[in-house]
């Protein structure tokens, strides 16, 4: 049993991570717009299927589509927050709606594109198992933890120490302020989405490296990073990192102890549970949703 | 332009004027989007191949085919059966997933129309008694199947690990039933379609259950995280048996070191190669058509197709047709096809229909290996993908 | 106002009258038309919870999904009669809306995804209570809609005229709540819900009950589902489509008027299946989400207030 918990535990630390990369651009850019882009999954899917081109016709390693994924999933997310940007009237509920046609949009985009089939790397060498002591995983599924892991630190470095991450930061907790302190919100917003775009095209290729793809996939993606937006609440980088492996964990308990058919209940209960009992989050700062 | 087509039209109309064939426009209500637009797809390629023969090798009458997307909705796929009767077919066929398949044939039932399909396999379909329903396959054909194979290779104990969907929960639990009595030690392990981890399920089979075989009933994406995970893993087993859409060329292309040494239902070799003149030629046609091997799903497709487009002729000949006798001359049928024997008992479904279990082998071939007489080769056992 | 009531009754003729007069025989378009006022009967529930409660829903698959399956257990396993466990499917989708009161606290996307997870939560739990529900294999041969001072309410015209009174019902209560004090309570809340509870209005009971009515129009419109098509199972019952047809349909025709959802359901739906379909066999979504996304950008009040700015 011990050891059953034990890989529990391991496994879903390390899908914890791929998580963190597809829920922090969201939290991102969420934090400083106040905008839920119901798109992000889509984003990531999209960014997933440029790793599957480039490994399908150009015979290469799905992880030389990086720059591919980012700059598609930059420019998507750039896309979202330009048509996001133009609307004045009743922004909150126009910006869900928006971004969720956005999000129609791009997944019936992917279907007429590439169909309907179900796609996943090829590569032997990411595919392989790769032990640590009584723990195994898949070698993609490491690379993709280490990279959320790097990827986290910087961009908690990234927010504390550099001018525009200070100005992102700003923006979120005291718009009106930040603009007295001659902060441009709006060139803030659009970097804060650029940057949620370079972590969305990192996410998919990890996505297409680990696990399966197809076109319907998108919007349970965006759920399940809204919900880790949710437990982590609002304004903190490591605490979407762990809440993203709390979630992980989670769901890969609720295999081992009771049954692979209810670890979405898990997930959404979880989230229930904290939305409900803990206003500002795990992590968040003082803030109520209310 | 618009002109130039117009005269095209007029005059292929003209030419097709002199030969008198009769034309019969059949329904096809069939899944080319949403969840089942895979299986739909193929299926209605296979359909299309069984017209294409039919036209050719019949000319006194000729199978029209209208297509309606049912978009792998239930409400949608009632509409294009109504569609398709408002425009006057004689019959439908297609269909896939039984809980589509139900309310469209209830509508062509009301209608007084045939029904024929090869996509849903649950028993209630056919408990409900209508005599225009017909379909060539079932899940106790798949349980058949799974049974002899594992009989023939003589497991004592299987882990069954399910998707909560319909037809693949259906077939676990079938399968859960009957090997019980036979003194096979049986685990359950369900899954949620959304998860993607398995790791934590084959981690419980390797150091709870320790069966000698692992059972998926699933679809492909699920298969692709199953197999993975039990690479990573390596649990002590001696097999790994899937059901539909695992044992074919695609999966072989796309997952060149998923597969091999994994087992699955499979009605053909690949490649393929048919002993009767019959399934040379629909290989041959479906090429032609569409520029690739056929899959299982084609198969049933054409299968259920032309037994239909023969029944329709047959009834044409007698005058029997705008009478609704339709029904009755499809019940004759009694012939061996590309699945083996089709007949069909008074409630529509085909007590004869027993899936074939192909193994992935070296070279990216398909071999059939259970029942013991249609095997196209032996058996690799014990056989894993690691 | 003479000239309104006299227009309102032409309007009532022609839908009851009409509409299966001229397409009664065309099972296809009826089948249609049914179709495209079920996404209607939801865009109203919806309409009338983000409009009068202001809460965005992306959840009402929730309550479909309950209000279908309490009415077909009803009468499969209890033997009810159609027509007296469909308001009573209403009734439980609100008992189990009850459950969601803590949501009630939650602004904006907060609660759009909370009600979301309760969606999702019920699809698991009746595919898992598979002794009730029959779980994934889901349940089929549900009673239709019987025949009534000899109409019978199973056919498609039948059926018509079922929806069609429903729908007519939920816009009259609609109307009826915008209109009391409720209503003027209700708008005052959403200027500032401080000032509200100062003067002596309790916003959370007044969200409650809106959540409630909402709860059981879907429910209700649920059931209807169940007993037309005759089937059920979770993936269906509680599917996406429920909850995000609607939210478009009532965007499009206009969310805060009293008609919008109905004109947005019976548009949307039908440009759909007519036309964007023959344009674009798979995939003809996109089309969908190409409409919505200019809709919000170029007329975010729907149709129905952008044709009435430009006759103004």
């Amino acid at each position: 049993m011990a050891e059953l918990i034990l890989q529990a535990l391991y496994s879903g630390l390390l899908n914890g991570g791929v998580y963190a990369l597809m829920a922090i651009g969201l939290a991102l850019s969420f934090g400083t717009m106040r905008v839920i882009n119901l798109a992000h999954g889509e984003l990531v899917l999209l960014a997933a299927y440029m790793a599957y081109v480039v490994e399908s016709r150009l015979d290469l390693s799905p992880l030389a589509a990086i720059p591919l994924a980012m700059a598609v999933a930059c420019a998507g997310s750039a896309l979202v927050y330009l048509l996001v940007a133009r609307i004045r009237k009743n922004r909150e509920l126009n910006s869900l709606m928006l971004s969720f046609a956005i999000g129609i949009i791009i997944t019936n985009a992917v279907l007429l594109i590439w169909s309907g089939d179900i796609h996943s790397t090829g590569s032997v060498s990411l595919q392989e198992a790769v032990q640590l002591g009584s723990l195994y995983s898949m070698r993609s599924e490491l690379y993709g933890f280490l990279a959320s892991l790097v990827l986290v630190t910087l961009l908690w470095q990234w927010l504390a120490k550099s001018w525009y991450g200070r100005a992102v930061r700003a923006v979120s907790s005291q718009r009106d302020a930040a603009k007295l302190m001659g902060i441009n919100p709006a060139k803030t917003e659009l970097i804060s989405f650029l940057v949620a775009g370079l972590l969305a095209g990192c996410a998919g290729v990890a996505l297409y490296s680990s696990s399966v793809i197809q076109p319907s996939l998108g919007h349970a993606l965006t759920v399940k990073a809204f919900i880790i937006t949710v437990l982590a609440g609002v304004g903190s980088v490591p605490g979407v990192l762990a809440a993203s492996v709390l979630l992980g964990i989670t769901e890969a308990l609720t295999v081992t102890l009771w049954s692979s058919a209810v670890q979405e209940l898990a997930g959404m209960l979880l989230f229930l549970l904290v939305l409900f009992v803990l206003p500002n989050g795990l992590f968040g700062a003082a803030r109520r949703r209310a | 332009m618009k002109q130039r087509l117009l005269w095209t039209t007029l005059a292929a109309a003209a030419l097709s004027l002199p030969t008198f064939a009769e034309e019969f426009a059949v329904g096809v209500q069939i899944p080319l989007t949403g969840a089942q637009a895979r299986a739909g797809t193929g299926m209605y390629e296979g359909i299309q191949t069984a017209a294409e023969l039919f036209n050719k090798g019949n000319a006194k009458h000729k199978i029209k085919l209208a297509v309606v997307d049912d978009e792998s909705n239930p409400a949608k796929a009632v509409s294009a059966v109504e569609k398709l009767a408002a425009q006057g077919v004689v019959a439908f066929v297609g269909g896939f997933a039984s809980n589509i398949i139900g309310p469209a044939s209830d509508a062509s039932n009301k209608l007084g129309l045939v029904y024929m399909t090869a996509g849903g396999v649950d028993n209630d379909l056919t408990r409900r008694g209508y005599k225009t329903f017909f379909r060539v396959n079932n899940t106790r054909g798949y349980e058949k199947a799974v049974v002899t194979l594992l009989g023939e290779l003589g497991v004592k104990s299987v882990s069954v690990v399910y998707s909560t969907k319909e037809a693949t929960a259906d077939l676990a639990k079938d399968l859960e039933a009957a090997l019980g009595p036979k003194g096979i030690k049986v685990s359950m392990h369900a899954f949620d379609p959304a998860i993607t981890d398995f790791k934590p399920i084959i981690n419980k089979i390797k150091l709870q259950d320790k069966p000698e075989v692992i059972f998926m009933s699933a679809y492909e994406n699920d298969y692709v995280g199953i197999i993975r995970a039990a690479k990573v893993l390596k649990p002590e087993v001696k097999a790994v048996i899937g059901v539909w859409s695992l044992a074919t060329a695609k999966m072989a292309k796309d997952f060149p070191d998923l597969m091999p040494n994994v087992y699955g239902t499979s009605m053909l070799p690949h490649p393929v190669e048919f002993k009767q003149a019959e399934g040379r030629l629909f290989a041959e046609t479906y090429k032609r058509l569409f520029n690739k091997e056929p899959d299982y799903q084609a198969q049933f497709g054409y299968v259920k197709g032309q037994l239909l487009f023969e029944a329709i002729a047959r009834s044409a000949d007698a005058g029997t047709l705008k009478k609704g006798g339709l029904a009755d001359e499809l019940r004759k049928t009694n012939r061996d096809t590309l699945i083996g024997r089709v007949t069909f008992d008074a409630s529509g479904d085909n007590p004869n229909f027993q899936q074939r279990i192909g193994q992935h082998q070296a070279g990216g071939k398909i071999v059939i290996v259970s029942p013991k007489n249609e095997a196209s080769g032996v058996a690799v056992f014990p056989g894993l993908p690691w | 106002m003479n000239q309104r009531n006299f227009l309102f009754a032409v309007l009532l003729l022609a839908t009851y009258v009409l509409v299966p007069a001229v397409f009664g025989d065309n099972n296809y378009v009826m089948g249609l038309i049914i179709s495209a006022l079920i996404v209607a009967g939801i865009a109203i529930a919806w309409a009338l919870l983000g409009n009068l409660g202001g809460m965005v829903s992306f959840g009402h698959a929730a309550f479909f999904g309950v209000g279908s399956y309490a009415s077909a257990l009803l009468t499969m396993k209890l033997g009810w009669p159609v027509l007296l466990a469909m308001p009573m499917a209403g009734l439980i989708a609100v008992l189990f809306s009850a459950a969601m009161l803590p949501a009630l606290r939650l602004s904006g996307p907060y609660f759009a995804l909370a009600i979301l997870a309760y969606a999702q939560i019920f699809r698991i739990l009746a595919t898992e209570m598979d002794w009730l529900t029959q779980g994934a294999k889901g349940l089929s041969r549900i009673p239709t809609l019987p025949v009534l001072f000899g109409i019978d309410l199973g056919s498609r015209s039948g059926s018509y005229l079922v929806i069609v009174t429903l729908l007519a019902a939920f816009i009259a209560c609609y109307a009826w709540v915008r209109r009391s004090h409720y209503g003027t309570a209700l708008r005052a809340m959403h200027d500032s819900e401080q000032a509200t509870r100062v003067v002596g209005v309790n916003s959370v009971m007044l969200k409650a009950w809106m959540l409630f009515l909402s709860a059981f129009m879907t429910g209700v419109i649920g059931a209807f589902n169940a007993h037309t098509i005759n089937f059920l199972e979770p993936d269906y019952a509680f599917g996406g489509g429920w909850s995000v047809l609607p939210i478009v349909a009532a965007i499009f025709g206009g969310y805060r008027t009293l008609s919008g959802p109905v004109i947005g359901a019976l548009c949307i739906y039908l440009i759909d299946q007519l036309l964007f379909k023959s344009l674009l066999p798979t995939g003809h979504q996109i089309m969908l989400g190409v409409l919505l996304a200019a809709m919000i950008l170029f007329a975010p009040d729907g149709l129905l207030p952008l044709f009435r700015r430009r006759h103004a």
